[in-house]
């Protein structure tokens, strides 16, 4: 009984996508009868003045492409839970130049508004995407829409059947209502495969897409490279340089005073020893954020150790011991984790904390993953221009990840992953 | 006493031969890479050794694993490690055979040569003698924290002396203390901690450095 019940339940489910499935890819060879409908009825065959409702199909046809596309990604993904990406080009921000017009990446337009409409169609127009657009709702009322319109036909004949006193009629009822009944939990699945074949983003879609991608990449790391190495100039400049210039002042003076105020020349060469130190600290610590000396030294695994031994917290690290990694992935995996205790420490105040790095494996092929997790109080997010934000970043160079999960409240578990194939 | 250098910069190597001989040292023979320097500190067996920690041929920690194996091979060993920079991680390695004997320091501690030379003869006699810096690490670390969060904060600075390996009477004048004020504080960090003190000095200062290694 419960059996029975669940399977008209999927039934009647089914019916109602079956319809849904039929209307979506039906739109287009509906506008194409009403004209077929409009050039015999109205003007009686007559070959000139058909053009017309012709060319109102083409129109609509490629007006309703995209939205028809929309339509069977939506109930695709809510239905099958597969989720197809569109694919469709960004269009890139249309601003406002000095001399008063809106650039839009194409054009200069007089206002914003008119700006936007001309990229809108250029855009349009260049989309490889819209011409697979075009082409799905060419196939989907095929592939899908025949196969869709086998329950709702059957319910038409149940109708017309029953509706006549004829038995035979009455018979052709009967097999509507069985068909329809039957069919109904199967005839919207081909929406599935048909969509995933057809609309998902073709290799040229998907490289141009990645085109986009590594250039807005580059484009971060060109000045984050510039601001690094600004920063060690400035650095250099103000701290160990000025220092030695000083240092070797004192020493001159100290040749001097030798002879004629020995106390004076002792206290100087102290002060001048003080200084060294302080400029070896310096240095030190400048190199130790250029590229840590353990990371050199030992690897990836051992530098975190090492890192972990002298944060404040409690951190344990469990590591997969044989990890070969290329010099530039452990360093970014290395900072990562740096600026993940520093967090944990400082904003979290969370008083232990869990390192793992191991293999893995991701889409690709190899990878490594790093697990930071602390005890604290949660509620880390990236946020633009923010530290996280700023890892991300550096991760993504490699095509890395960074997964944060951090509830107010805690704990806080942040996951780095970096497709590595040296692994 | 018998000294070992192995150093792979010649400024460096030059400055420390220099240094040991003007305290009245002999450097019997020095070494520029890992390879080397275990085999002259395994045929030399000397008095004690300056090793660096980066070395060629792979400009890693050649000198720390070199260090490491001729210890492994002759146990106590004295061996003193210089570098650029002093890590926990490596120090916590120095000291797991707990026998004593070893020595490391950032480079710049050669500035002050009277202590430097007195902390070098220090671990040619089975002592230890940690830079400062390496200390103050083992003792803010995440761990050992609250295990010494019991400690004064007189007694949080005679712990951090006597853990860099400094006598009682030279923790005295480091403090301005006298040396029996000195063992008043340590009998008291001593209980607190649960370490027994047996009197010796060498055999105290691992059992803190232990004590702290296991935090």
């Amino acid at each position: 009984m419960r059996q029975l019940v669940s399977w008209l339940a999927s039934a009647a489910v089914g019916f109602v996508r079956a319809c849904v499935v039929l209307v979506v890819s039906m739109l287009v060879p509906a506008v194409w009868a009403a004209a077929a409908g409009l050039w015999m009825w109205w003007w009686g065959g007559d070959p000139w003045p058909g053009l017309a409702p012709l060319l109102w199909a083409c129109v609509g046809t490629l007006a309703l492409a995209r939205p028809i596309c929309r339509m069977v990604r939506a109930v695709v993904a809510r239905w099958t839970g597969t989720v197809i990406p569109p694919g469709y080009r960004q269009a890139a921000p249309v601003v406002r130049m000095s001399t008063g017009y809106w650039w839009n990446g194409f054009s200069y337009e007089r206002t914003s508004r008119d700006a936007r409409r001309d990229q809108r169609m250029r855009l349009w127009w260049s989309d490889p995407a819209t011409w697979r657009d075009l082409r799905f709702a060419v196939i989907a009322p095929f592939a899908m829409g025949v196969i869709a319109a086998v329950p709702p036909a059957g319910v038409v004949a149940a109708v017309v059947g029953f509706g006549h006193p004829a038995p035979s009629m009455r018979l052709i009822g009967a097999l509507g209502v069985a068909v329809a009944v039957g069919a109904a939990p199967y005839a919207w699945r081909p929406v599935r495969p048909v969509a995933v074949r057809f609309l998902r983003p073709s290799p040229a879609m998907a490289l141009a897409d990645r085109v986009d991608e590594l250039t807005a990449q580059r484009a971060d790391t060109t000045v984050a490279q510039a601001a690094e190495i600004r920063r060690i100039e400035r650095d250099l400049h103000d701290g160990a340089q000025a220092r030695m210039v000083a240092l070797g002042m004192s020493l001159a003076t100290v040749e001097k005073l030798m002879e004629t105020d020995p106390d004076r020349a002792k206290a100087l060469l102290r002060d001048a020893r003080a200084g060294a130190t302080a400029s070896l600290a310096e240095l030190r610590d400048l190199v130790r954020g250029i590229s840590p000396p353990v990371l050199t030294e030992r690897g990836l695994v051992d530098a975190v150790r090492a890192l972990a031994l002298d944060s404040p917290l409690e951190a344990a690290v469990s590591a997969d011991l044989r990890l070969r990694l290329d010099p530039p992935i452990e360093s970014a995996l290395y900072f990562g984790v740096a600026e993940l205790l520093t967090n944990a420490a400082k904003h979290a105040r969370a008083t232990r904390a869990g390192i793992s790095i191991a293999r893995t494996s991701t889409g690709t092929g190899a990878g490594i993953v790093v697990d930071v997790a602390d005890d604290g109080t949660g509620g880390a997010g990236v946020r633009a221009g923010g530290g996280l934000d700023g890892l991300r970043r550096r991760l993504a160079v490699f095509d890395g990840t960074l997964e944060i999960t951090s509830p107010t409240g805690g704990p806080t578990r942040v996951r780095m992953v970096v497709p590595c194939e040296s692994l | 006493m018998r000294i070992v250098v192995a150093e792979d910069l010649y400024l460096l190597r030059d400055g420390m031969v220099r240094l040991l001989e003007a305290y009245g040292h002999q450097v019997v023979a020095t070494a520029t890479t890992g390879p080397e320097t275990l085999d002259v500190l395994l045929t030399q067996r000397p008095d004690v050794a300056v090793v660096d920690v980066r070395m060629p041929p792979t400009q890693s920690d050649e000198g720390l694993r070199a260090a490491l194996d001729a210890r492994r091979r002759l146990p106590g060993l004295p061996i003193l490690i210089l570098s650029q920079h002093v890590e926990q991680l490596y120090a916590r390695e120095l000291l797991a055979d707990g026998t004593g004997g070893i020595g490391y320091f950032l480079k710049e501690s050669v500035f002050d040569a009277d202590q430097f030379v007195d902390a070098l003869e220090r671990v040619a006699g089975g002592g230890t003698a940690m830079d400062p810096a390496v200390i103050a690490k083992l003792l803010s670390s995440g761990s050992s924290n609250r295990r010494l969060e019991r400690l004064t904060e007189r007694e949080h600075d005679v712990l951090g002396l006597m853990a860099e390996g400094l006598s009682n009477q030279a923790v005295g004048q480091r403090l301005f203390l006298s040396e029996s004020a000195i063992s008043k504080h340590t009998t008291s960090i001593f209980g607190k901690l649960g370490i027994t003190d047996d009197g010796n000095n060498n055999r105290r200062v691992l059992a803190v450095l232990t004590y702290l290694n296991n935090a």
